[in-house]
């Protein structure tokens, strides 16, 4: 059984970047962090907050060291695995947007190495968060920016499509057009709300678990504060994303009805459909779906909803994206609950904290989330096939056929697999490195970096 | 043409930037694999604020590149796949292996100088690698542009090649202890500097003789005064002052810029004839002019508080918190 190499260029990259969105959630959500701690530090002049922020910065480097050189292995590789499509971006005003997402990348590189290795030069009192204001506004644009990208290859436009479906020659260029399409809204909405809760769930629960391991009184205060923080994100992010969620999967019956058919598992279109929560297709009948009567129907607002009865079946993409986007959906409620009972407990003041069970339940909330995202990646490129550019480049005449990638590929992949665990290993060691006390009483003699 | 030549020099001047960037990397890790103790506060002061920004630089003119030269980027691919992928993996390593030793606190065998040397042998690494790649769009050396593969015996066997390299290595270490101002090994850079400008020259030579003109005598002399200054103590505060020294690494890079214009891979490829046209032309001016905004801004930012926080406090000015 030999697999094909369009499959391999599909699988290496898929896991690549699968691999890279793990660091880019935890380094947006480091940042985001670090920036409420040094606000909170600089208002209240706690030194719980002020300590925090020195404890983050150190994974923080470690996540744009290590995300940042990951980030041009993907540049790279979507050169060396689809080179038609690379060509294709270069041609047209998508390369710009690449452009652009290099500027918000120096603001934050610039930022973030004035803040770690100067910023002891700033002694105004809210002048260090200043600092991390930009570095937030960076990573976020950087993801905001490669997620345009991505929008672009979901609803491509800026150039004469007909023209090159025909001859294959770039015309009509309009280079700016990019950088809005029918979907770009949506998925920039989704992008920057999401991805830094999967990064805030997941720190969220290593606090949680360190708060009820904690003997000493000023560690447990320090983690205390710490997840105070990241539930108070955590939950507006989730009823954000909740919200970008509805707006994109709204948007995408009328950008990707093909998608969207797929999605909810419609063999046929039509007004006031069920939702069918999992289950597959057998001949043009759902069948093993717990079925909900009307639930597309009314979410969809009475709207004529597609179905994939109304495309050849050789242009669906394939239907796992239906359970796919079912377990995404489930996962992100069960995380909505959670946080619902926790924050009705702190309300109430049943010092949810100290509970056991919910300093579990967050920790597996945590990675539940970053799974949640995975999924939700998954379904959103899936969804996509056989199309690299929806409509207008198939995967097949992207990518390179050329054996020679084999060897390298497999290199990465070994190589990933070494590198995302240990890059989280040394962010957890750099963040403890310091004994708390000293870093309560403030940052250290000279550096904070060992030089 | 002259929109032409702008595009070409645009994405040029990133690279020469990006390449000083590098070269200066570079220099401190051969000072930390084989200096370790006497350099590492110097090297490391300097290196471990400036990585980040290098590679910045390195993603920087990537884009530009794909941005310039859209047809090029799968012949490009193609030819130097495996050497990307090295690169790739070294650049990685490069990057974690430093982010590592900032921070870390000592535990067992793993401490900061290791990681540290960690990060000098990938540099180095690196760095082959780099001039392997450049040289071969130099020179066409190993490169056989109708397959579009690329022979590392070709390469080798090639009579530049290997002078090419060591030039490249020998200039990195004869120019390291002026740059970091490493006063013991003074009487070492003016020979090394030398040796290393001598035999860059004969690799170019044995490359093609037209790559070798008066053209040349302009960033030879450049490379090689402050190695010659540095040998006069009166003179070596002013040498080793980094900012100094990069612009002029950047002018002397620049000043190559003959080697791959108007064509690259020895005659094989014209420049011209594969840089974007149409609007694209347009767009990447209006773009990099404005980057030559925002990142000016953002290196003037980061040199006027790396000045700053060099500099003594004033008398009176409370301490850093």
């Amino acid at each position: 059984m030999g697999i094909s190499m369009v499959d391999f260029d599909r699988f290496l990259f898929a896991f690549t970047i699968g691999s890279h969105i793990l660091l880019v959630s935890v380094s947006i959500a480091l940042a985001l962090l670090l920036s409420v701690f040094e606000f909170l530090s600089a208002r209240t002049s706690d030194r719980y907050y002020a300590a925090f922020a020195r404890r983050l910065i150190r994974p923080f480097v470690v996540s744009f060291g290590v995300g940042t050189a990951s980030g041009i292995v993907m540049a790279v590789e979507l050169v060396n695995l689809f080179p038609k499509f690379m060509t294709l971006v270069s041609e047209t005003g998508v390369i710009g947007v690449f452009y652009v997402e290099v500027f918000a990348f120096f603001a934050e590189t610039i930022f973030l190495v004035v803040y770690v290795y100067f910023g002891r030069s700033f002694t105004r009192r809210y002048a260090r968060w200043w600092l991390t204001v930009p570095i937030v506004i960076g990573t976020l644009l950087s993801a905001v920016l490669i997620t345009m990208v991505n929008a672009w290859m979901n609803t491509p436009n800026g150039f004469d499509i007909g023209a090159f479906m025909a001859t294959g020659a770039v015309t009509g260029v309009n280079p700016w057009a990019p950088f809005l399409t029918t979907s770009t809204g949506y998925e920039v909405f989704q992008v920057t709300v999401g991805v830094p809760l999967a990064g805030i769930m997941l720190i969220g629960g290593y606090f949680a678990l360190r708060h009820l391991r904690a003997r000493d009184p000023d560690e447990r205060t320090l983690f205390r504060k710490g997840l105070r923080v990241t539930v108070a994100l955590a939950l507006i992010l989730v009823v954000l994303t909740i919200l970008a969620g509805i707006l994109e999967i709204e948007g995408l019956y009328t950008y990707q009805p093909l998608k969207y058919a797929a999605i909810e598992l419609n063999p046929y279109p039509g007004t006031g459909l069920s939702e069918n929560l999992f289950g597959w297709l057998s001949g043009m009948s759902v069948v093993g779906a717990l079925q909900i009567p009307g639930l597309q129907g009314a979410l969809g607002h009475g709207a004529y909803l597609p179905g994939l009865s109304q495309y050849p079946s050789s242009e669906w993409p394939p239907l796992i994206i239906h359970d796919l986007f079912d377990a995404m959906v489930l996962g992100g409620v069960l995380i909505g609950l959670f946080l619902l009972v926790f924050a009705a407990l702190w309300v109430t003041h049943r010092r949810p904290f100290d509970k056991r069970s919910l300093a579990y339940g967050f920790a597996f909330f945590g990675v539940l989330t970053e799974l949640v995202m995975e999924l939700g990646w998954a379904t959103d490129e899936i969804g996509r096939q056989p199309w690299i550019i929806y409509q207008v480049m198939p995967v097949a005449s992207a990518a390179n056929y050329s054996s020679a990638l084999l060897v390298p590929g497999i290199l990465i992949i070994a190589f990933y697999f070494l590198l995302v665990p240990l890059t989280f290993y040394f962010m957890v060691r750099v963040f403890n490195g310091r004994p708390l006390d000293l870093d309560l009483k403030g940052p250290p003699a000279g550096h904070d970096a060992n030089y | 043409m002259p929109t032409t030549n702008g595009i070409f020099y645009v994405n040029f001047a990133i690279f020469a930037v990006f390449l000083t960037l590098f070269i200066t990397e570079l220099m401190g890790a051969f000072l930390l694999l084989f200096w370790y103790e006497k350099a590492k506060r110097r090297v490391l002061e300097y290196v471990v604020p400036i990585w980040e920004v290098t590679g910045t630089f390195a993603v920087l003119w990537v884009v530009t590149a794909d941005f310039a030269y859209p047809s090029m980027l799968f012949p490009v691919a193609s030819l130097l796949a495996a050497y990307i992928v090295l690169f790739l993996i070294f650049l990685v390593a490069r990057n974690a292996s430093i982010s590592f030793a900032e921070f870390i606190i000592k535990r067992r065998w793993l401490d900061e100088k290791k990681l540290y040397q960690a990060y000098a042998v990938s540099t180095l690494l690196l760095g082959i690698v780099v001039v392997i790649m450049l040289s071969a769009i130099v020179s066409g050396a190993g490169v056989d542009l109708t397959a579009l593969t690329f022979s590392f015996t070709g390469w080798v066997t090639d009579p530049g090649s290997i002078p090419y390299l060591l030039g490249v290595l020998i200039l990195g270490v004869g120019l390291a202890p002026v740059f970091y101002d490493i006063s013991e090994l003074r009487r070492w850079t003016l020979p090394l500097t030398t040796l290393g400008v001598v035999i860059e020259a004969v690799a170019l030579d044995l490359y093609a003789s037209s790559f070798l003109t008066w053209v040349f005598l302009v960033p030879a002399g450049l490379t090689v005064l402050p190695a010659a200054a540095y040998q006069h103590p009166g003179l070596a505060k002013a040498v080793t002052n980094k900012v100094l020294l990069g612009f002029v690494g950047t002018v002397v890079l620049f000043s190559q810029s003959y080697l791959v214009y108007p064509t690259a891979f020895h005659g094989g490829i014209t420049v011209d004839s594969v840089t974007t046209t149409g609007p694209m032309v347009g767009a990447y001016l209006v773009l990099s002019a404005a980057g030559v905004v925002i990142v000016g801004a953002l290196m003037g930012f980061y040199l006027y508080v790396a000045y700053r926080s060099r500099s003594p406090p004033a008398a009176g000015t409370p301490g850093p918190a």
